[in-house]
């Protein structure tokens, strides 16, 4: 995933050619996450904050050793209020070169997919240890991450695979039902023959999979309409791991499971409707 | 949860601004214009396109079109497209998250907002929508130069971008229609004029491929408006080292640097508003004029408050002492027409002199979209918007009218 | 056309043609006022029997005639939920632009998919028997038209997985 919106936005200061200028601005992502970047002391030194309401579940899971290890020397001590941390970028002390300006742009991009990344590369690790004879067993954690409101991703090592759940919850019946649909396909598409190496998918409505049934804020629930789980299951041999952790798009994307509701499109050809009086051009509606 | 800041998205012939409410900038900028193709792909062709720059890049394979000629909509199933990545590819947002602020030009068909308003709560799903004419927004954004107690919706808009100049008086908020007139001199119109300057000049060092690249570039960096013609020649001529510049260029295509010297082109570019007989032959009427004529041909109880407040809008109002020149010009004729009527009550009348004030400010370049964004962070915004309930209650058509807001806090 | 669906809108057609018996009838308690009396209710003497034709208990269309009005609510066929979506989909983008159908009610009555309205005026200017068609063949093309949404929003879905899953294979 790029974040094209902040390398665009930093690429603007970051330029050699430019005065570095005063700014504050707040950008948001997917998921309620918002981003802060400004320059409240001087010109030359800009914040970069992150809030997101799962921080503190991430931090469970160890996302502070990787923000140490990625972006550990533009780590703040202090952290803006109403964010859950801040990087400093110091514009006298940055790399010259351009191209470095640009990877390092490039990686606070990321930082999202890095955040996230973060329990799954714990999952992913644990998951070798069941693999690897030599080491005992691990008890793998149970990770949830509370990224929405209301909608979670759980995940778990086994000892042959990674189980990724996501939860979701369309609010209104229109996206549930349409959601459904696309959400079912996904569970049939793996028997086209070209896409069997794909994860296994399940999808169930209302009922919890048994890897989170027992957690007493599901139960709950109890027959929330609502509600529906999508499970992943990434049976492939650790070695294929490595690199898709490197092309960092092991993760499935939370966003999919967020459907756009029903198209406007569907009902455009109503238009001729409306003056020939006929329904037939309405059959190609659903492109 | 907190409340997401607004989307405020400003969709104009040439560009589209996207950004969020409470910047000072937009995020994104980009042409606004979309690059489809036909080839069939299993049936998800429509959803194999681009917009903005990466559809300029893609124009080789990939058929170009602009949804938007002359600040409406033509081509609604394109700019639906176009939306569609601008919310989830650029911004990355979820509109059903968001509040969204759209702008549309003066005199829009109210039908067009029906539209807007329907793809926007149907296809999008948003939370709510206000559609705001740009020639208000232009005026919330001056704002950032004046008092809390100036913060008013009476003005006159100049907004000049790429392609075509507007004049548009507004009253308390509403566009005063049948008084907005249309310049055809814009921002292209000075490149191309710089462009024969430095041509007839025969300037050989300018590679031919470049030659309107170069323009631009001069227009952009050394261009200025002069308070009198003549006295700027004489000054050119007399100590020109302190006057001629030089734009040093690099060829495109064999990447050989070269030297341009740069001289009248400075100011004569953007006196073409001033002067328009220098570079065209059928538009003869200066901007001062222009202004006056709009403001007289309006209401007489809104004049002195359109003369009080001309506001500057769009790229090509950015040139330095622009604002200053317009402002001196306006008030020669204001100040000529007061006295000849003094004059001829025979001194039985004594008028009250006509404020003039042409207001420069820094966010000129994208005055709409910074207006917008103004306005869309403030708490009542959100009590003027159409909300999804509203529309699922009453259907598209509350959109046909957008209540002005913004005048009421002073 | 299956054989209980011909005799089904058969019935409906000639029901309908029957029923569009309109006249002008100002309204009997205020004074200028001319109000379709099927939906004033002012005064029930006008008013006539109501009549349900039933194909099944999912599918029926609701005739209540006056002397100056009539109104004819049907029920679709809704399978499933998705059928249901659809529907109400449809239906409802049709009444948001109601003014353009003129015989379209821009509510359905309680326990009904769609409503029409056909009052004397609508008589006086349009052919009764074409007003019959546009209603017969409205019934017959809306099964059609959601039962190919539902086709083609599954196979839309299918797509988008597979190109989804492709990424991993």
């Amino acid at each position: 995933m790029s974040f094209t919106k902040h390398v665009n936005l930093q690429t603007n200061k970051y330029d050699n050619s430019l005065e570095p200028t005063a700014l504050d601005a707040t950008v948001v992502d997917f998921d309620g996450v918002v981003y802060r970047i400004s320059t409240p002391t001087s010109k030359n030194v800009i914040l970069f904050s992150l809030s997101w309401q799962c921080f503190p579940e991430l931090v469970k899971w160890g996302v502070h050793g990787m923000l140490k290890k990625e972006y550990g020397p533009y780590f703040s001590a202090e952290t803006e209020n109403g964010y859950n941390f801040t990087l400093e970028f110091n514009l006298k002390v940055l790399p010259e070169a351009k191209e470095d300006r640009e990877e390092l742009v490039n990686k606070v991009s990321l930082i999202k997919r890095n955040l996230l990344a973060q329990p799954f590369e714990r999952a992913f690790v644990q998951q070798r240890q069941f693999e690897d004879e030599k080491q005992p067993n691990p008890t793998p954690d149970l990770m949830q991450i509370q990224y929405r409101e209301q909608e979670a991703i759980y995940i778990q090592a086994q000892h042959d695979r990674v189980t990724v759940i996501f939860s979701t919850l369309f609010k209104e019946e229109t996206d549930r039902i349409i959601g459904r649909v696309f959400l079912q396909e996904f569970v049939d598409a793996r028997r086209h023959p070209t896409i069997q190496n794909a994860p296994q998918v399940l999808y169930s409505n209302k009922e919890p999979p048994l890897e989170i049934r027992h957690l007493p804020e599901l139960q709950s629930l109890g027959d929330n309409e609502e509600v529906g789980y999508v499970t992943f299951g990434h049976p492939v041999p650790s070695s294929l791991y490595k690199t898709r952790c490197k092309r960092g798009n092991h993760i499935p994307n939370p966003t999919l499971s967020r459907l756009p509701p029903l198209s406007y499109k569907m009902f455009k050809s109503l238009h001729a409707f409306e003056n020939a009086s006929t329904c037939t051009s309405f059959s190609e509606s659903l492109e | 949860m907190t409340r997401l800041p607004p989307v405020i998205m400003d969709n104009g012939t040439g560009y589209t601004k996207l950004g969020f409410a409470g910047n000072n900038a937009p995020s994104f900028v980009f042409p606004t214009v979309i690059a489809t193709r036909d080839a069939s792909k299993r049936g998800i062709e429509d959803l194999d396109f681009f917009i903005g720059n990466e559809a300029l890049s893609n124009s080789k394979t990939y058929g170009l079109h602009y949804p938007i000629r002359h600040g409406q909509i033509e081509n609604w199933d394109y700019m639906e497209r176009f939306w569609e990545q601008s919310i989830f590819k650029y911004l990355r947002c979820e509109p059903e998250d968001h509040y969204f602020l759209l702008t549309e030009p003066p005199l829009n068909a109210p039908e067009n907002r029906e539209q807007t308003a329907e793809i926007m709560f149907e296809s999008f799903n948003i939370q709510g929508l206000y559609i705001a004419v740009q020639a208000v927004l232009a005026l919330a954004a001056s704002w950032t130069t004046k008092e809390k107690k100036d913060y008013v919706l009476t003005g006159t808009v100049i907004d000049s971008g790429d392609g075509v100049t507007h004049v548009i008086p507004v009253a308390e908020g509403y566009v005063i229609g049948s008084s907005i007139k249309h310049i055809p001199i814009a921002g292209r119109d000075i490149t191309y004029f710089v462009q024969q300057l430095l041509r007839d000049r025969s300037e050989n060092s300018i590679p031919k491929e470049d030659s309107l690249k170069v323009a631009e570039k001069i227009k952009e960096q050394f261009s200025y408006v002069c308070p009198d013609i003549v006295k700027e020649f004489q000054r050119y001529d007399q100590e020109g080292d302190k006057y001629f510049q030089k734009y040093n260029g690099v060829h495109s295509v064999t990447g050989k640097s070269y030297e341009v010297d740069v001289g009248f082109e400075r100011f004569l570019g953007p006196e073409i508003f001033f002067n328009p007989e220098i570079a065209s032959s059928d538009f003869l009427t200066p901007i001062p004029e222009v202004v006056d004529n709009v403001i007289q041909s309006c209401p007489i109880d809104t004049r002195r408050g359109l003369y009080k407040n001309i506001v500057l809008s769009g790229g090509s109002t950015m040139f330095k002492d622009f604002g200053k020149r317009l402002q001196r010009d306006i008030k020669r004729i204001v100040d000529l027409r007061v006295r000849k009527s003094e004059e001829l009550s025979g001194g039985s009348l004594k008028a009250t002199a006509v404020d003039v004030n042409v207001v420069s400010h820094k966010k000129q370049r994208y005055a709409v979209w910074y207006g917008g964004s103004l306005l869309g962070q403030t708490s009542e915004f959100y009590s003027y918007c159409h909300s999804k309930a509203e529309y699922e209650e009453r259907g598209p058509s509350i959109c046909r009218h957008n209540r002005v807001f913004g005048s009421l806090n002073t | 056309m299956s054989n209980t669906l011909r005799s089904y809108l058969t019935a409906v057609r000639s029901t309908l043609t029957a029923a569009l018996c309109l006249t002008n009838f100002p309204s009997q308690v205020v004074e200028r006022h001319n109000k379709p009396e099927i939906e004033a209710l002012s005064s029930l003497e006008v008013v006539l029997n109501p009549l349900t034709i039933s194909r099944n208990e999912n599918e029926q269309v609701l005739i209540e005639p006056s002397v100056n009005s009539i109104r004819i609510s049907i029920k679709i066929k809704q399978a499933d939920e998705i059928e249901r979506i659809l529907c109400h989909k449809f239906t409802r983008f049709m009444m948001l632009r109601a003014e353009n159908f003129i015989i379209l009610r821009r509510k359905p009555i309680p326990g009904y998919d769609i409503s029409f309205l056909i009052t004397n005026f609508h008589t006086e200017a349009m052919y009764k028997h074409k007003i019959v068609d546009f209603i017969i063949q409205f019934m017959e093309e809306v099964d059609k038209e959601i039962s190919e949404m539902k086709l083609s929003l599954n196979s839309r879905a299918r797509i988008v997985a597979e190109s989804y899953l492709s990424q991993f294979a």
